[in-house]
């Protein structure tokens, strides 16, 4: 594609700067409402981007004229008088000419735009090869290519097809009536009618003028006129001619000629291709552009989704689990260790959801999973009803189709929904470990708990040997002392530590909380945010690429 | 065959003709009444197709059929610019209609007849829907009538619009009158015959049989041989082969602007001629006519097929409501059945309001005891069985919230993927304002008083069975608002779908629950209960989503696609079918037919 605007870079000396632009404005359109806006007009939009840019590629020195118009109204004979020779078939039977005959004048470069028009190779003619003297009129058409179109109206359908094909690559068409014709629907509705937009590269002949009585003449060019305003191509020239007898060959000639020495016949073909493709692809994908669309969603929206995103992901469970797990160990630790062995009778609540492996276990599984229970039809509804709320805050003000895609990408992840928040939960470090005043807590328990223990021997030895007196300290001996000291200072530190237990157990699991929470936050950007905002980025790209080939 | 043995000949009418006209008059009113609002591919041509059947029928078959010796009507149709209205002139010998150079000419239709003809004309006998005049400044939609010697008696000249130039009222007017013909006098050029419009239009006429000259005009003369004998062998390779070819030279004009007397005496000849012989006007209004009404069976036909896609389109989208609503029912009687309603907030709720939660895992043979911390807890504390009501209802009403979403989403998506739909769609919400593809407006609420309602007819039912419990202790010890939330619970783990690990969770809370109802009430009443309310719940859900789903339906209904429209119009098609075959064969076929179709109407009576 980049090429395409290179070729259209390299006509930039031809006076219209942005034709470059408004074909790469077009195709960002194009590639931004691929799939998102109705596929017809993307389409045709793509083939125009296609079309101009194949165009521009080719020799853009000459100027392809193509006569059309309905079969007996004189295309072949005015084909005939412009080029001087007697070239095309004329008759009475109808309709006479089946194949699209080129004349061209001048020589370079015009092979490679036949091929791309597709002229038979026998049906082509150059002025310049012919045996004549090139006169100063000769030299004034240098550059044409003129083409001697089949007719649009007879009953072969295969000339209409070529008709189409042709009026759409030519760049500037002169359309041959007649008397008899000229009211004709078929080719006002079919052809002139869907190229208002194109008067520049139009030239509207009345051939056959002839046959119309000399005072009759100025009113059936009024009227042909009338009903060329009515298509909305009030400026296209129109000329009187007659092939047959020569009358105002010249001049169109003069009009021709001026037109190809202009050179503008490429350009002003291409800049209303755009401009009518452009406009179609703005009607469908809806005008009205609010400008302040990033971070239009409130931040209650947002909290409300991820609040019902962290229900799903059982955030309120692994919490609560957090919390009984840090208690739990850290009674274990500070606990009188006579006893506090028993508290390691109780399943870990974290493991029971499968979450207690740690930073290190983590590394060994390559994905963890989690045994969180599935999605409730509660869960899922909360959900979905938060995502969509967010995406109608999103999409509001934007055209159909836009609020469409933005409603599809809100959803178009969901369904990767619980293996993205069991992933999540699972990798969230949960800090479940024994503080480290608990390990001293500990150490001092079991200090004591030794303390007791050497007093019980002390007392029992004492007793079994009954010999030796039992030092006394203020009254008290001494052996029962350290007994009393070390339970009764055991049960005692349990009991205190109990207090702060609970207190670090609250703070972890809401360190937790804040941390799947994050967690959380980060899928719901990922699944809903980053889609939605992609659509909101194509649309935005959409609407600049329009106003840069509309410009 | 003379008239007098043709059925439809100039003597009084017969029987077979009168069905015939009660057939035709019956297709008219089928047709009227098939419409075809939707937007379908190709529904533009089939709405032409219907509406050119009712003209040609109000126009010319029906005058026709009843009045058969009615004089022949020629219309001298074609191009524009092919020459129809000097070749009218010209065959007048004065100017009855304005020829002109700038194109399109004839601006209303001009209709040449004889002055003895003129009671056959000024009524609204043909073409009822235009107005007559005798002025020359006739606008369009009137028919101006020019009465002179020049035409013979028993045969009239309507000089047509165009057929293919860009004034569409033009187009459609000579479609028209083209239809009402007995004889179409088709004018064309040596530009001209090649063209693919008024090919369409004899191809048209070929299908259908109907009389058909072609005259050739404007034709330089040097040309003639050679375009004549193209255009000749056009016709015949299109089915026309039978049809008189007539060549008007292109000569400069006369005094008048009228083509030579010499030029066009061929025609005029032809035309006395059949104004002449009443048998060969009679063979070509038979042939125009016959063919007429075989055509219009025909492609009543076609029409039946329209109507009846657009019935099956109806029934389509119908079916997409349906299913999107259906679908949501089933997803929240499905949500509120497996159990998974009671977790998360209900259960903390329940256990709370239960006891505590751990004490109730391993609860199964202990009930006695559990009981009485029930009671105890129920006694001290009435706030939590408030909060599990809360919470019921809001879990139950973020379920319907969502699942009305879904299905209007849904519904609107599946319409959405066909043009018609989609067209419906977008009237509806211009109508509405507000989107169909949301629920609607009103629907938080309503679905809000959905679930009350329904606890509240829960505590009802309670109530009503503990009538006659009244004064056991038990009723009184546990109160109607506690068995109430026990049977909430019971009800959303009735089904018992209930595995693994929330077997424990949700399993054991209900199972308390039970145990506690079945206490109180004995446990056949438990279960009649829970099945009442599950009932009542489900209930409830449907009418909410059948008031969520009219809004489709509705759309629906004004649309005013009849299912029986085709039918109808088949049966009539095919009666003038069989009138026309019995006609064809004789007065036994005839009584034959007329057999079967008495059977046909006794069944039809019968059904």
């Amino acid at each position: 594609m980049t090429s395409v605007v290179d070729q259209a870079r390299r006509l930039l000396g031809r006076g219209t700067p942005d034709l470059p632009a408004r074909v790469d404005g077009l195709r960002r359109a194009v590639e931004a409402c691929r799939g998102r806006v109705d596929e017809e007009p993307v389409q045709q939009a793509a083939d125009v981007v296609e079309r101009v840019g194949t165009r521009l590629q080719l020799s853009g020195d000459q100027t392809v004229v193509a006569l059309a118009g309905a079969t007996g109204s004189g295309k072949s004979s005015t084909f005939n008088a412009l080029t001087g020779l007697d070239l095309a078939a004329t008759g009475v039977r109808r309709p006479t000419t089946s194949w699209t005959m080129s004349c061209t004048w001048g020589e370079d470069g015009s092979e490679d735009l036949l091929e791309w028009l597709e002229v038979p190779r026998r049906h082509r003619v150059s002025r310049s090869s012919m045996l004549d003297t090139s006169t100063a009129e000769e030299r004034d058409l240098a550059g044409l290519v003129l083409l001697d179109l089949p007719d649009h109206d007879s009953t072969e359908v295969a000339h209409h097809l070529e008709v189409d094909r042709l009026v759409a690559m030519a760049d500037l068409l002169v359309w041959v009536l007649d008397p008899q014709k000229y009211a004709d629907a078929a080719v006002h509705e079919r052809y002139l009618r869907p190229l208002a937009g194109h008067q520049e590269i139009l030239l509207v002949v009345l051939n056959h003028i002839d046959e119309v009585p000399e005072e009759r003449r100025p009113e059936m060019l009024a009227d042909l006129r009338r009903l060329l305003e009515a298509d909305g191509l009030g400026e296209v020239p129109v000329l009187a001619t007659s092939a047959r007898h020569g009358e105002g060959v010249a001049e169109l000639k003069a009009h021709v000629a001026a037109r190809v020495r202009d050179k503008k016949a490429v350009t002003a073909r291409s800049l209303a291709d755009l401009a009518r493709a452009a406009r179609r692809l703005q009607e469908a994908s809806g005008a009205g552009a609010p400008s302040d669309l990033p971070g239009r969603t409130g931040p209650d929206r947002i909290a409300e989704m991820v609040e019902a995103f962290a229900e799903a992901a059982g955030v309120p469970t692994v919490v609560h689990a957090v919390e009984r797990s840090s208690r739990r160990r850290a009674i274990h630790a500070t606990g009188w260790p006579v006893t506090s062995w028993l508290g390691r009778l109780k399943p870990d609540p974290l493991r029971r959801l499968h979450l207690d492996v740690g930073a290190e276990g983590r590394r060994l599984v390559a994905r963890p999973r989690t045994s969180m229970p599935e999605l409730t039809h509660v869960q899922r509804a909360r959900v979905d009803a938060a995502v969509r709320a967010v995406a109608d805050q999103e999409a509001e003000g934007l055209p159909r189709p836009w609020a469409d895609a933005v409603r599809t990408a809100s959803v178009s992840r969901l369904p990767d929904l619980t293996d993205a928040l069991d992933r999540a939960v699972s990798e969230v470090e949960l800090g479940v470990k024994t503080p480290w005043w608990c390990r001293l807590v500990q150490g001092f328990q079991w200090v004591l708990l030794l303390a007791a223990l050497s007093g019980l021997v002390w007392l029992i030895s004492l007793g079994a040997g009954g010999t030796l007196v039992a030092p006394v300290w203020y009254g008290w001996s001494v052996p029962a002392l350290l007994v009393a000291i070390g339970v009764g200072g055991g049960l005692l530190l349990s009991l205190v530590c109990q207090g702060l237990v609970r207190i670090s157990a609250r703070l972890r699991a809401r360190a937790a909380r804040r941390r799947l929470r994050a967690a959380v936050t980060e899928v719901t950007q990922r699944l809903v945010v980053a889609p939605v905002r992609e659509e909101l980025d194509a649309y935005e790209a959409a609407q600049a690429g329009l106003a840069d080939a509309l410009r | 065959m003379t008239p007098s043995t043709h059925r439809y000949g100039s003597g009084p009418r017969t029987p077979e003709t009168s069905d015939m006209v009660t057939a035709l008059v019956r297709l008219r009113e089928a047709l009227r009444a098939a419409e075809l609002p939707l937007d379908l591919p190709g529904v533009e041509t089939q709405r032409r197709t219907r509406a050119q059947l009712v003209d040609q029928l109000e126009d010319y078959v029906l005058p026709r059929l009843i009045q058969i010796e009615a004089p022949l009507l020629a219309v001298v149709g074609g191009s524009t610019g092919a020459g129809k209205s000097t070749l009218v002139n010209s065959l007048v010998g004065s100017v009855v209609t304005q020829p002109g150079v700038l194109r399109p000419t004839t601006r209303s239709p001009v209709l040449v007849h004889n002055p003895a003809d003129a009671d056959w004309f000024d009524k609204d006998r043909i073409l009822p829907d235009l107005a007559r005049t005798t002025g020359s400044s006739a606008g369009p939609g009137a028919l101006q009538l020019v009465a002179t010697d020049a035409v013979p008696v028993g045969l009239a000249l309507l000089d047509a619009p165009d057929v293919d130039s860009v004034e569409e009222h033009n187009r459609t007017l000579a479609t028209q009158l083209l239809g009402a013909a007995d004889l179409w006098l088709f004018v064309t050029s040596a530009a001209r015959y090649a063209d693919q419009v008024p090919w369409d239009y004899l191809r048209a006429a070929a299908e259908r049989s109907t009389a058909v000259a072609v005259v050739l005009d404007r034709t330089p003369p040097d040309a003639v041989a050679e375009v004549s004998s193209h255009l000749a062998r056009m016709l015949t390779t299109r089915g026309l082969r039978d049809s008189p070819l007539f060549t008007v030279p292109e000569v400069p004009l006369g005094a008048g602007g009228l083509v030579e007397a010499e030029e066009v005496t061929e025609i005029r000849g032809w035309l006395h001629l059949l104004a002449s012989d009443s048998n060969a006007r009679a063979a070509v209004v038979k042939q125009t006519l016959d063919g007429a009404v075989r055509n219009l069976a025909r492609t009543a036909h076609t029409v039946a097929d329209a109507a009846a896609e657009q019935a099956a389109t109806v029934a389509d989208l119908h079916a997409d409501a349906d299913r999107a609503y259906a679908e949501a029912a089933e997803r929240v009687e499905e949500a509120s059945a497996d159990g998974t309603l009671l977790r998360g907030e209900v259960l903390a709720r329940w256990q709370e309001f239960v006891g505590t939660g751990e004490l109730f895992r391993s609860l199964e043979s202990q009930v006695g005891r559990v009981r009485d911390r029930i009671v105890a807890t129920v006694r001290g504390r009435p706030q939590p069985a408030q909060q599990v009501s809360v919470a019921v209802e809001a879990g139950l009403q973020t379920l319907l919230l969502e699942q009305a979403e879904t299905a209007a989403e849904r519904a609107a998506a599946s319409w959405r993927s066909v043009a018609a739909g989609r067209r419906l769609l977008e009237a509806a919400g211009r109508d509405t304002g507000r989107d169909l593809g949301r629920a609607s407006r009103g629907f938080r609420a309503d679905a809000d008083r959905a679930v009350r309602d329904w606890q509240h007819a829960l505590l009802q039912m309670v109530r009503c069975q503990g009538a006659d419990k009244r004064s056991t202790a038990r009723f009184l010890a546990y109160g109607v608002n506690a068995l109430g939330v026990a049977l909430m619970v019971v009800v959303f783990a009735y089904t018992a779908g209930i595995t693994g690990a929330e077997a424990g969770i949700a399993g054991g809370s209900a199972l308390v629950g039970q145990k506690l109802l079945e206490a109180v009430f004995g446990d056949q009443a438990v279960r009649r209960l829970a099945a009442a309310a599950r009932k009542d719940l489900n209930r409830r859900v449907g009418e909410l989503f059948a008031a969520e789903r009219a809004r489709f339906t509705q759309v629906l209904d004004g649309t005013g696609v009849r299912d029986a429209a085709a039918d109808r119009l088949r049966d009539v098609a095919r009666r003038i079918d069989d009138l026309r075959f019995a006609a064809e064969l004789g007065p036994t076929a005839a009584e034959q037919s007329a057999l079967h179709d008495l059977e046909a109407s006794d069944e039809e009576a019968a059904r």
